[in-house]
């Protein structure tokens, strides 16, 4: 005999374990690559990482100019951004799909001002948070969030190009950390600049990111863990981050 | 190092928590805010043992809230990324606490053992529920004599028996105890019907039919929400142990002779110097008093064991709840009791 209630664990209502987004498209789960709401939408998000590899190219070689002793290493970098660039312009045309150019560089037109300001003024700290910490973290969490439903063809190209950021980020947090004593007040102003317009740009695509099945919410998540986790190895306090972090998630 | 992985007990005294400890961006947060927000190391504290050995701690939020708990992802992406922080910040043995155990096992997050570039060690987290089950165990046998009920007499009815927890005190009782007589009450009829296989007896009987009969009733389980519990019915005295999560009976079964303990709950021999513990904990004493589960990990960091002692389901064996009944009591922990103001012999005497 058994006893109605559900004992083992009453106050979990245990939900699907399959959300419902996950039901959509291929019996496999996947989304239909060959849809045309998914190619409408791949036409974004894959413009918008064209474009932020693009831009990371120009920005690792415009930071060059302020820190000269690091160029070739900035060099470097940038030329890695170039071949992800190529990758990922590879993934769009293997699916059919023609990115949508213009609407990614409206997309990056507020962060990639405030990068253009901060160099006009020579602020290194401002330019490393902006793209070696934040779009980097952004970035590496999004493919990270992206590899289990891409297709075959971009998972690979992904896969690669995700251990590549980590590098990326690296060297943005090791030159921070090094600096950490002299850096505290630019770059807390420059994250409350500059992380709250990660969430609006999220929302601006939060519709094609369903599309293509990564969820807004995982994507803000993982971006503010990675984020933090670079704050940690910057040498920040929890205090401070959960601060900064806050940033992205309200105003 | 140990840590705690723990979560406040609803939204609302989680943005009460957080306006306290100065983040007003979180306190005035909506829930969805608090759905993306990751985890956070929010405190770390030194622990020192009745054998004098001092230990340091953190304590890590993994910023969920029960009311989470209908968001399949949201709840396990919370414990999963709760795991990842306490392993990145060096910690050798995390307990976890309150839903994130139920979470972890309940959604099967075994299968989930890569997390973006981090592959998460098993071995650096345990549930605590050998400790745990240890202390329930402790709890009927030294408040069960308080209240007049002499168990080798009694009726002792385990609900949620077929349980990691619940499975383990059956064993106990039946093998340690004595007790008259076992009802194993649980959802599921062939774990049921396993485990009384296993012992050798007791009685399979459906909640309501258990109760009355009961002096002592085990709780390893929640009632749930709306259910009731019919105190008219009870046997005077009865003994309730709730060591379920979370934790409600008290407000369900009232009346006299009825004695409800807060189950699974230790009290350490010092207060703890921990501030955000002692706010998120809701116990009488805080700065002494936790759950079973988090002791656990202090125990296993006091004697240098950084080991997964608690993992999987219904492993649970009597010579593992006996080494860390023996390392509890060592360093300076006892199984929370009965107030005595509320046995009337007692108070009187």
């Amino acid at each position: 005999m058994t006893c109605p209630y559900p004992l083992d664990m009453p106050s979990l209502d245990t939900p699907s374990p399959v959300p419902a987004a996950e039901n959509q498209g291929l019996p496999d789960g996947l989304p239909d690559f060959g849809s045309s709401s998914y190619k409408s939408a791949y036409s974004r998000i894959n413009a918008i990482v064209i474009e932020g590899e693009q831009e990371a190219h120009d920005n690792y070689i415009a930071l060059g100019t302020l820190l000269p002793n690091e160029a070739e290493e900035l060099g470097r970098l940038a030329r890695m951004e170039l071949k992800h660039k190529k990758g990922f312009t590879a993934c769009g045309a293997n699916l059919g799909v023609e990115a949508d150019m213009p609407f990614a560089r409206d997309f990056f037109a507020p962060l990639r001002n405030n990068f253009q300001k901060a160099l006009s003024e020579g602020k290194v700290v401002t330019c490393l948070l902006i793209q070696a910490i934040l779009i980097e973290a952004f970035a590496i969490s999004a493919y990270h969030i992206y590899i289990p439903v891409a297709d075959p063809f971009a998972r690979k190209i992904t896969e690669g190009v995700v251990k590549d950021e980590y590098l990326h980020l690296n060297y943005g947090q090791e030159w921070l950390k090094a600096n950490l004593d002299t850096i505290r007040e630019e770059f807390e102003q420059a994250n409350r600049d500059n992380l709250p317009l990660v969430r609006r740009m999220l929302d601006q695509v939060a519709g094609d990111a369903a599309v293509l099945q990564m969820e807004k919410e995982d994507l803000m998540a993982d971006f503010l863990t990675s984020y933090q986790e670079a704050l940690t190895e910057i040498g920040f306090t929890p205090r401070e981050i959960a601060r900064m972090a806050a940033s992205a998630l309200v105003g | 190092m140990f840590g705690l992985i723990g979560h406040s007990t609803s939204f609302e005294s989680a943005r009460q928590l957080a306006e306290q400890l100065g983040f007003p961006e979180y306190a005035q947060g909506d829930l969805e805010m608090w759905c993306s927000a990751p985890p956070q190391l929010v405190e770390r504290f030194n622990v020192t043992s009745a054998t004098g050995k001092t230990i340091e701690g953190a304590y890590i939020d993994s910023v969920f809230v029960p009311e989470m708990l209908s968001r399949f992802k949201t709840a396990r992406r919370k414990v999963l990324n709760a795991m990842e922080l306490a392993q990145k910040s060096g910690i050798d043995i995390s307990a976890l606490g309150g839903f994130t155990s139920i979470i972890f096992e309940n959604f099967n997050l075994l299968k989930e053992q890569h997390i973006r570039n981090t592959t998460l060690k098993w071995e650096l987290f345990t549930t605590g529920n050998t400790h745990t089950a240890w202390v329930i165990c402790q709890q009927v046998e030294n408040e069960a004599p308080r209240l007049g009920i002499d168990l080798r007499k009694a009726t002792v009815a385990v609900v949620g028996a077929t349980g990691d927890i619940g499975s383990a005190v059956c064993r106990w009782l039946s093998q340690r105890t004595g007790v008259a007589e076992l009802l194993l009450v649980a959802r599921q009829p062939q774990p049921l019907l396993d485990l009384q296989a296993e012992l050798g007896g007791g009685r399979i009987l459906a909640l309501e039919e258990a109760l009355p009969e009961a002096d002592i009733v085990v709780w390893v389980a929640s009632l749930p929400q709306g259910h009731t519990i019919d105190a008219g019915s009870l046997k005077r005295p009865c003994l309730m142990i709730d060591g379920g999560y979370p934790k409600n009976l008290d407000t369900k079964a009232a009346g006299e002779g009825i004695h409800v303990l807060k189950g699974g709950i230790v009290e350490f021999h010092t207060d703890i110097d921990w501030q955000t513990v002692a706010q998120a904990a809701d116990m009488a004493r805080p700065l002494r008093q936790m759950f079973a589960c988090f002791a656990e990990a202090m125990l296993l960091d006091f004697e240098n064991e950084h080991t997964n002692f608690s993992w999987g389901r219904n492993n649970i064996q009597l010579d593992r709840m006996d080494w860390i009944g023996a390392a509890s009591r060592r360093h300076g922990f006892r199984a929370l009791g009965l107030e005595s103001e509320t046995i009337p012999s007692l108070a009187t005497a």
